[in-house]
């Protein structure tokens, strides 16, 4: 066997999990406290990956700045979709949620190609081409930063959900939110603080995606089938399920790349493959029971 | 529901039918051509609703238009089979893989029949894509013009599949299936009580759904005469497939009818304006029509116009 060929794709395998994660993230966050699938999630990330673009190719502002940057204007634009758009049809049937979600992400998408054409950009900064060389594994400077930043946003989130205040309301929320309202939370504002924290994740990974990907208007589409495949493949808004689902997509998606003819164009179709097996073998996921 | 047999209605109903016959001769090409676009958008706008009746949300009808579209190009190219016969190929396969997706995916809870469907439309675009030799791959298939380019026939085929729709609609609701239907997309437990099989419901609407979605595809492969799979398995088709009933109204015979024009109508205007990202109006007539007009079009007619001239509401 190609020992370093197997181990070259390991590690790229986990280090683009990192970012699969960091993006699936908020999806899961406001899943489990709401219950709702944003559609439009992805495109919350492609709005951070523009941000982060144009930052670093109109001011020079390098991304691990705009990264912040990216996090709090994502945080107030996703405050202001949850209290004009979300808010009003919280007890609808879940259909409208879902067409809701969706409407919002068609009309950023195409707001995207509107304001910025359909050209692939890539943030090019100065320390791109560098190349760290760890015994027979070569792994890029920027795919390490941003798998980094993933483990320490999962871990600031979980720190989040069980140590402060707004983020252990949120898990009471999540559990039972009539009881939560009865001894005192004010669910409302609970679920706006998720869907803004949930879209200041977005912000973020989206930063992290403009500097290891091209940024174009369907990429925030892209990630979102990745992200939902991994939704369903840890068992529906839950955080351990999310880590493992990333770890499974990303392993997988870069063992088909290395090891079948013309993998990397296959690996595209992965997502899909893994989420007719996983409904086949378990369709309440790897990780956790079924929510209800 | 059923309604009570009117001079009216029957009068109003043979009016429309010889219009609809007659309809070529009245106008010149490029509006016939149009309205044979708008008549498969119809068809798949009400092809749409059939299923969403069950509360299914269908992000994926591209993946079965696609089938169809391709199942029918690719058999006129390797076995020259009639254009015809080769729709119904594509809708009968379109059928086959709805069987399989729905079986397993309609027993779970619908967010995971909406996440598969739209990872499948994309799946196949992968799988075009990457088996360039059997498929075309990118560069996508041509088939001479149907009909020798005879738009009259088109119109005709066309027309025919939209009122076999239309029949299939109005059956579903004048029959008991109708009933089955509105309670599972009312209360899945509570209908699973009573004594329906919701699963079983939910793949035969969806069955339904894919046969004249596939259809379309087929349809439109030939008529277009040139398919690639960026555009037949495309996001965009299955956006269109889902906001043109709802725009309309769901759940009604005449909604979808009444979206698809004008969903067609905007985006005819909007092509000629605004060259990327004209489908920016599906986005915003979704979250309008979702936050604003639950009902759609018909359901706003019902509610806010008719009352201006009746002095109560109707229906």
């Amino acid at each position: 066997m190609d020992w370093p060929s197997f181990f070259q794709s390991l590690a790229n395998g986990i280090l683009i999990a990192g970012l699969y994660a960091a993006v699936t993230l908020g999806l899961t966050l406001v899943l489990g406290v709401m219950g709702i699938v944003n559609f439009a999630h992805g495109e919350l990330v492609m709005l951070g990956a523009y941000n982060t673009f144009w930052l670093f190719a109109l001011l020079g502002i390098d991304p691990l700045l705009s990264l912040a940057i990216s996090g709090v204007l994502l945080f107030f634009i996703g405050i202001g979709i949850y209290r004009f758009t979300i808010r009003p049809i919280l007890k609808d049937p879940p259909l409208n949620q879902l067409l809701l979600t969706l409407g919002i992400s068609i009309f950023l998408q195409n707001l995207a190609m509107i304001l910025w054409k359909t050209d692939s950009r890539s943030v090019v900064t100065s320390y791109s081409g560098i190349s760290l060389h760890l015994g027979i594994v070569h792994i890029g400077l920027t795919r390490s930063m941003t798998f980094l930043m993933a483990v320490a946003l999962t871990i600031l989130l979980v720190l989040f959900l069980y140590k402060v205040r707004p983020g252990r309301a949120m898990r009471a929320v999540s559990e039972n939110n009539t009881a939560s309202w009865l001894i005192g939370i004010n669910v409302q504002r609970t679920y706006l603080l998720a869907f803004g924290v949930a879209s200041a994740l977005a912000g973020v990974s989206g930063a992290m995606v403009s500097t290891i990907m091209y940024t174009f208007p369907m990429v925030g589409f892209k990630l979102s089938l990745k992200a939902f495949c991994i939704l369903v493949l840890g068992g529906l808004g839950n955080i351990p399920g999310t880590l493992l689902g990333s770890l499974i997509l990303g392993l997988t998606e870069s063992f088909v790349g290395t090891y079948v003819p013309e993998g990397s164009g296959w690996a595209e179709g992965i997502s899909f493959i893994l989420l007719i097996i996983i409904l086949m073998i378990k369709p309440t996921g790897l990780a956790g029971t079924r929510r209800e | 529901m059923k309604q009570p047999f009117s001079w009216k209605r029957a009068i109003l109903l043979i009016a429309l039918v010889l219009i609809m016959l007659f309809y070529p001769k009245l106008v010149d090409s490029y509006f016939l051509h149009l309205t044979v676009i708008t008549f498969l958008a119809m068809i798949m706008a009400s092809s749409w609703d059939i299923l969403a009746r069950t509360g299914q949300v269908s992000v994926g009808q591209a993946g079965l238009f696609g089938i169809g579209a391709y199942t029918a190009a690719l058999l006129y190219q390797k076995v020259h089979l009639h254009p015809i016969l080769g729709m119904m190929a594509g809708a009968g396969l379109a059928l086959i893989v709805a069987i399989g997706l729905g079986y397993l995916t309609l027993r779970l809870r619908g967010i995971y029949f909406s996440i598969t469907t739209i990872a499948f439309a994309e799946a196949l675009s992968v799988i075009w894509l990457m088996t360039p030799r059997l498929t075309g791959g990118a560069m996508g298939i041509s088939t001479p013009p149907l009909f020798g380019g005879n738009r009259e026939y088109a119109y005709y085929l066309i027309l025919s599949i939209l009122a076999m729709v239309i029949f299939v609609v109005w059956l579903i609701e004048s029959s008991r299936l109708n009933f089955a239907f509105t309670a599972i997309r009312e209360n899945e437990e509570v209908a699973n009580v009573m004594g329906i099989n919701p699963t079983r419901y939910k793949v035969l609407a969806f069955m339904i759904s894919a046969f004249f979605t596939g259809f379309a595809g087929g349809f439109y492969s030939h008529y277009n005469t040139y398919i690639i799979p960026y555009e037949v398995f495309g996001l965009a088709i299955s956006i269109a497939c889902l906001v043109m009933p709802i725009f309309g109204g769901l759940y009604t015979i005449a909604g979808p009818i009444v979206g698809a024009i004008l969903i067609k109508a905007i985006e005819e205007y909007l092509r000629v304006t605004i060259s990327y990202g004209h489908q920016i109006a599906y986005g915003l007539i979704l979250v309008v029509v979702v936050l604003f007009m639950p009902e759609g079009l018909i359901g706003l007619w019902k509610r806010r116009i008719v009352p201006l001239f009746y002095g109560k509401a109707r229906g």
